[in-house]
């Protein structure tokens, strides 16, 4: 049995660790005033270089990189936590806003000190009201013990933090959203380049971070490198040519929830499978998995047959998903694929900002055909075509038996893959919603197509047996790549 | 100008004690525009819903064109345009929710409210007669693991099923 690994939510339990005293008795601030006794700045960024840390948010950019593109010589420079958690199935920002703020102030003193910045603005999204509520008290008493505002314990070191509230808009937790949003005007992602780390809040260069992200930092910073890099796995990334050791380390805040017994937030060393977490989340409530979206409703669903794959950044990359913001999503062998893309599809419907017109008209659109497939109303053509699959060189091609055409699939997946490419990851839109938009739509489709079709065909939504409903891999391989792998042969 | 377009009902301004809070604001942004979003918040408190004047206020306080303030309040959900009832329910909706049968809670909610949901550009459909709920539908809360959620004004009830909605609707005065 896999063990919880409590870190960054160790004394989340503790009564009163919100408070500074309580928070204090458990090494609070504690690592922030080692970093500011013993290392210089950059000695601070370089131990985030060297610990691997990416990005929690989503993007799974490398946290210590990041930093290092923001330009020295230009002040002030900003950092904005990214406390906008809208993604469908992410709840573990929440708890720590909630009961530990005081370790996210320590994460962002860390960081202000390492990158010389004066002015924090956390986004909070605004119905987390407890959440603001509690970081303000938090804020407030920290600046009261001076570890905030003016000459920060005698050092000559000035940070403000600032509470911003959001009102509903996902959008908003994309980084140029959010600093279009905390700009007092709509939420609207920018055209990148110049990416924040140069120009972003007020035109000022900015630093975007994930309210997790900065909470691992003063963990970083008290145990040192060499402990956290002992944390999850280190892989040759098969990406590159020769291979380049790409680190995973530490540990991640898995927000768990769907059908297991017991949902919740399991922080554990990256690196896990898919099974090993549902058994820590008390298992399946069902009889057996038929899906899991590994990482918010953006990422590209795992069958059952795909329940080995480890969740960390490289492995779910190369399995051609992601594990985004750690929002896993467990379905059980009676629920309806067609139908959750549906619910999903309605989410990305509704929250698309509308500055692009594939992103604006076609999610909508993306929308209406499974809306119509589950409503029994999907359309079929009566002329049928030569069915292309494994053909009998063991190559893609004409397999000498015919299919049904079944328009509004294909119509689907043209659609999706005009908002945004799946095959080539190639974008028609300003910001990646676009992706999140068409990955889901696209894989939900060509991994369960026999649930879609049995839909269209049946003229109603039928739910099928986990067997029945999925698609072998080999052939969704094969289908995506257009030929057949050696190692699958 | 688009100003007299506006037609202005109530006059609006800020209490002593939000004024006191704007002007907290104020010092925390170097351009006044910034302080759009938390402005809102705090008008839509006192008022409840943003009405023109409101806008027009805002407009004036950070010196922005009206265009700018109506621009943003159409952009975010969580700002109205008309009036809601005393009591805002949102329910939440997307996929962890629905697989934890969130529809049921709605569904009971509105046949015990005797209301329909609310459409985002029409609050009144989904705000009862007496004018004390509206019942409307939001996405994910980011509270998963304790689906299906709802949140009534600023409060967050998790676990929810038909019977505990009647508890926690009973124990609202
Ligand atoms: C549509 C969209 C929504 C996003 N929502 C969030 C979010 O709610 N919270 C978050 O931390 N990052 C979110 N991100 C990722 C941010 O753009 C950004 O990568 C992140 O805040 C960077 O911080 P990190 O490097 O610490 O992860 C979102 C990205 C996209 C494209
Ligand atoms: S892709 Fe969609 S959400 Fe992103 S900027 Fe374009 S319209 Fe807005
Ligand atoms: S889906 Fe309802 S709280 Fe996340």
């Amino acid at each position: 049995m896999v063990q919880e690994r409590r870190i960054l939510y160790e004394h989340l339990d503790v009564p009163d660790i919100n408070t500074f005293d309580v928070f204090r008795q458990y090494d609070g601030y504690k690592r922030f005033e080692k970093a500011i006794n013993e290392y210089q700045p950059d000695d601070i960024s370089k131990m985030v270089m060297d610990s691997g840390l990416k990005g929690r948010g989503g993007a799974g950019f490398s946290t210590g990189l990041k930093w290092s593109f923001v330009p020295k010589d230009i002040k002030p420079c900003y950092l904005c936590c990214n406390a906008d958690e809208s993604e469908p199935g992410t709840f573990s920002n929440r708890y720590v806003l909630e009961r530990n703020p005081h370790l996210l102030i320590e994460g962002i003193l860390i960081c202000c000190y390492a990158m010389g910045i004066e002015t924090t603005y956390v986004y909070i999204r605004g119905e987390f009201t407890l959440g603001k509520k509690m970081l303000d008290a938090a804020i407030a008493e920290a600046s009261a013990k001076g570890y905030l505002g003016k000459n920060i314990l005698g050092t000559g070191l000035d940070v403000d933090i600032y509470t911003h509230p959001g009102a509903g808009a996902y959008i908003c937790g994309e980084e140029t959203g959010l600093i279009e949003s905390l700009e007092g005007k709509r939420g609207q992602p920018r055209n990148k380049p110049p990416f924040p780390a140069v120009e972003g809040v007020f035109k000022k260069p900015t630093v975007v971070q994930n309210v997790e992200t900065l909470c691992n930092l003063p963990f970083i910073v008290g145990n040192g490198v060499e402990w956290y890099t002992q944390m999850g796995p280190t892989y040759g990334d098969a990406r590159f040519d020769p291979p380049k050791p790409d680190p995973n380390t530490g540990t991640k805040l898995y927000c768990i929830s769907g059908d297991v017994n017991k949902p919740g937030v399991y922080e554990l060393d990256l690196g896990l499978t898919c099974t090993e977490l549902i058994e820590v989340a008390g298992g399946l409530r069902g009889e057996e998995v038929k899906a899991v979206i590994p990482g918010g409703s953006s990422a590209p669903i795992l069958t059952h047959y795909e329940l080995d794959t480890r969740l960390d950044f490289t492995s779910l990359t190369l399995a051609k998903s992601m594990l985004g913001s750690g929002g896993i999503i467990v379905m059980n062998e009676t629920r309806n694929i067609v139908d959750c893309l549906l619910n999903i599809m309605k989410f990305y419907a509704h929250e698309s900002c509308g500055q692009c017109t594939p992103c604006r008209w076609g999610t909508p659109w993306v929308r209406d055909i499974v809306q119509r497939i589950a409503d029994g109303k999907g359309r079929q053509s009566t002329i049928t075509r030569p069915k292309f699959g494994i053909a009998e060189n063991g190559r893609w091609g004409d397999t000498g038996e015919t299919e049904e055409i079944y328009e509004d699939l294909d119509l689907l997946e043209s659609v999706a893959n005009n908002i945004a490419n799946v095959d080539t990851m190639t974008w028609n839109t300003i910001c990646v919603f676009g992706i999140a938009v068409s990955w889901p739509a696209v894989s939900y489709m060509r991994k369960f197509r026999p649930e879609f079709e049995a839909c269209i065909r049946e003229g109603k939504l039928v739910t099928l047996s986990v067997a029945e409903a999925t698609m072998k891999p080999e052939e969704n391989y094969a289908y995506q790549q257009r030929i057949i792998p050696r190692e699958m042969e | 100008m688009s100003d007299e377009i506006i037609q202005i009902e109530t006059p609006f301004q800020f209490t002593e004690e939000n004024r006191l809070e704007f002007d907290k604001l104020m010092g925390r942004y170097p351009v006044k525009e910034a302080a759009m979003l938390p402005t809102l918040h705090l008008a839509q408190k006192q008022e409840g819903y943003i009405s023109p004047a409101v806008m027009r206020y805002v407009a004036e306080l950070l010196e922005v064109s009206l265009m700018k303030v109506k621009d943003v309040v159409t952009f975010y959900p969580m700002f109205f345009e008309e009036p809601v009832g005393q009591y805002v329910i949102r329910v939440c909706h997307t996929l962890p929710c629905a697989l934890r049968d969130c529809k049921v809670v709605l569904e009971h909610l509105k046949t015990k409210l005797n209301t329909d949901v609310a459409a985002e550009t029409d609050l009144a459909k989904g705000t009862t007669s007496d004018g004390r709920f509206t019942l409307m539908k939001v996405e994910c809360l980011a509270s998963c693991d304790v689906a299906p959620v709802i949140m009534i004004n600023d409060d967050l009830h998790r676990n929810l099923t038909p019977e505990k909605v009647d508890e926690i609707l009973d124990n609202l005065e």
